[in-house]
């Protein structure tokens, strides 16, 4: 399944650096495919992705596909932040607890904050000039529904 | 083989600190004092205080200098001023939080172990000269992995924002009850020569505080600080023979849990199991319990924080942590003090000396010199030092004089 795609004025305030291993990553994530690794001998899943196994440090991985749909763990509205994202202020993170097993800290859109636990949440992919990045925002209640 | 905790056990025989606060020059104005100049006076009185001279130190650990220090070679360069020759170590130790209870073990075991029989855990801090938005430009990279988490502005104070949020969420607790920790710290601090913010401070000061991350406000989180510190170590034998009052380390616990801040595995970001595992192995090793103790100065640099380690270590039950501190519990002249020199909030947070001065503060109540804010009979301390959200904690149970 797709992750919504939503358009960002400018550049990514901090870029993530890309190598060849997580260019896997980045890729998908350009087309709107969320990716983890899951090490095919124990089946951990990793986010980050790596290229090993961190319970069993076995070598051979999977990519698989999550569905990006989850509920929000914890929030917090950032009014004092770094000086690169100063025209951003107060900007919005989150923990998300993927419906898959998979918790993850991101970006969250639409002034989403600590009144909102628990509440569902869906990844997107946020696409700033200079590349992807990702972020979840919440879904109301009827649009949870296929 | 002797080490923390054995027959001959490490003893603290002096110490000295510069009161938490602005000691680094402002822009545009003179500069008064360098870090050097104000670390080499700090550790000249420490010295005095334990009674040796500079050629008995045969150890200094020091705490790694922020990023903003010009000076670099910071370690060999002090011992050259202070005319130290070692035959321990001179390193700059770091890992965030733990920093100063890492350049205190260091040095602890140097003396343990015989490489030095009078060893320095000491450093200096200055960042009061930088503006909050661009040292969070470096601190962004030290609390989330770089690629994956810090592109979204992951500031070191929202992952307790996140514990705050879940808190509150899950125990029904209010803000008025984190507030009573900031209420208390800035009471406690009132009787502290070396804090930062010694003013009273009321609940509603903290819930009409502008937020910072939220739901933590201005007075929730910590204020930018500089400080400098020297403790000095000896095994417990050596420190008989100066003559001078001392306390000694009776218990030593770290537990690293093996996730950097928050992991990608779901549980409870509240429960800080390391936080419990290193103290319970402290405490094992020293043969007391919980009831035994008679403060604890923990690091906690938000009111959230305090109110956790609180709770994880079974202080007070769950959801009941910032009560505890309204109630008095936790308070000076409470059922177990909690950071009677006013931590983090009020008696100031410079990160990598944090420690070091909690380490100060049981050692002042301990030897029963703390003056106004002394806990009466005060015998044996815990301290308590973490890193990323009390995904490790370090622990030390201390013992006064016999
Ligand atoms: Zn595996």
């Amino acid at each position: 399944m797709s992750l919504a795609i939503i358009g960002m004025p400018g550049d990514r305030p901090l870029a993530p650096r890309v190598t060849r291993f997580t260019a896997q990553f980045w890729d998908a994530l350009a087309e709107g495919r969320f990716l983890v690794t899951r090490c095919k001998a124990c089946h951990q899943k990793s986010f980050p992705p790596q290229a090993h196994c961190k319970s069993c440090l076995g070598c051979d991985i999977d990519w698989i596909e999550l569905g990006g749909r989850g509920r929000l763990y914890s929030a917090t509205r950032v009014h004092a932040g770094p000086a690169r994202f100063a025209a951003a202020l107060p900007y919005s993170v989150g923990i998300v607890d993927l419906d898959d097993g998979v918790r993850l800290a991101t970006r969250l859109l639409g002034n989403a904050g600590p009144e909102h636990l628990d509440q569902p949440v869906q990844l997107v992919v946020t696409r700033y000039q200079d590349g992807p990045l990702f972020a979840a925002e919440l879904v109301a209640p009827d649009a949870s529904i296929p | 083989m002797p080490l923390l905790g054995s027959a001959d056990p490490i003893a603290i025989v002096g110490a000295a600190a510069t009161p938490v606060g602005r000691l680094a020059p402002r822009r545009g104005e003179p500069t008064e004092q360098l870090e050097h100049e104000v670390l080499a006076e700090v550790v000249l009185r420490a010295l005095d205080d334990a009674g040796i001279g500079n050629r008995d130190v045969g150890s200094a650990v020091f705490t790694l200098p922020p990023a903003n220090t010009l000076q670099l070679g910071f370690a060999t360069f002090m011992c050259a001023r202070l005319g130290l020759r070692c035959t321990g170590q001179v390193a700059e130790v770091v890992e965030m939080g733990i920093t100063g209870g890492l350049a205190f073990d260091q040095a602890a075991a140097d003396v343990s172990l015989g490489h030095a029989d009078f060893a320095l855990a000491l450093g200096v801090s200055f960042q009061s000269a930088m503006p909050a938005a661009d040292a969070m430009e470096g601190s962004i990279r030290v609390v989330g992995d770089v690629d994956f988490q810090s592109p979204f502005g992951l500031t070191p104070i929202s992952w307790y924002a996140f514990d705050a949020a879940r808190y509150l969420h899950d125990t029904g607790a209010s803000r008025e009850d984190l507030a009573a920790i900031a209420v208390k710290s800035r009471q406690h601090a009132a009787h502290n020569e070396l804090a930062q913010f010694g003013d009273p401070l009321t609940v509603d000061d903290v819930l009409n505080a502008r937020p910072i991350v939220e739901p933590l406000g201005l007075f929730d989180v910590p204020a930018i600080a500089d400080g400098a510190i020297c403790l000095v170590l000896a095994r417990e034998s050596t420190a008989r023979a100066t003559g001078k009052a001392f306390v000694t380390v009776r218990g030593r616990g770290f537990y690293h849990e093996g996730f950097h801040q928050v992991g990608d595995v779901p549980g409870d970001i509240t429960a800080f199991p390391a936080a419990r595992r290193a103290t319970d192995a402290a405490m094992d090793r020293a043969g007391i319990q919980l009831a035994d103790l008679d403060l604890a100065e923990i690091y906690a640099p938000c009111t959230i924080t305090e109110v956790l380690v609180s709770e994880a270590l079974d202080i007070c039950p769950r959801g009941q942590g910032g009560a505890a501190a309204r109630d008095g519990e936790t308070a000076i002249g409470g059922h177990l003090p909690l950071n009677t020199s006013g931590g983090c909030l009020a008696r100031g947070h410079p990160p990598s000396l944090t420690a070091l001065y909690g380490l100060l503060e049981l050692r002042q109540q301990l030897l029963h010199t703390a003056g106004p804010r002394q806990v009466n009979d005060a015998r044996l301390g815990l301290h308590l030092c973490e890193l990323g959200n009390y995904n490790a904690a370090l622990a030390h149970v201390v013992e006064g004089p016999q």
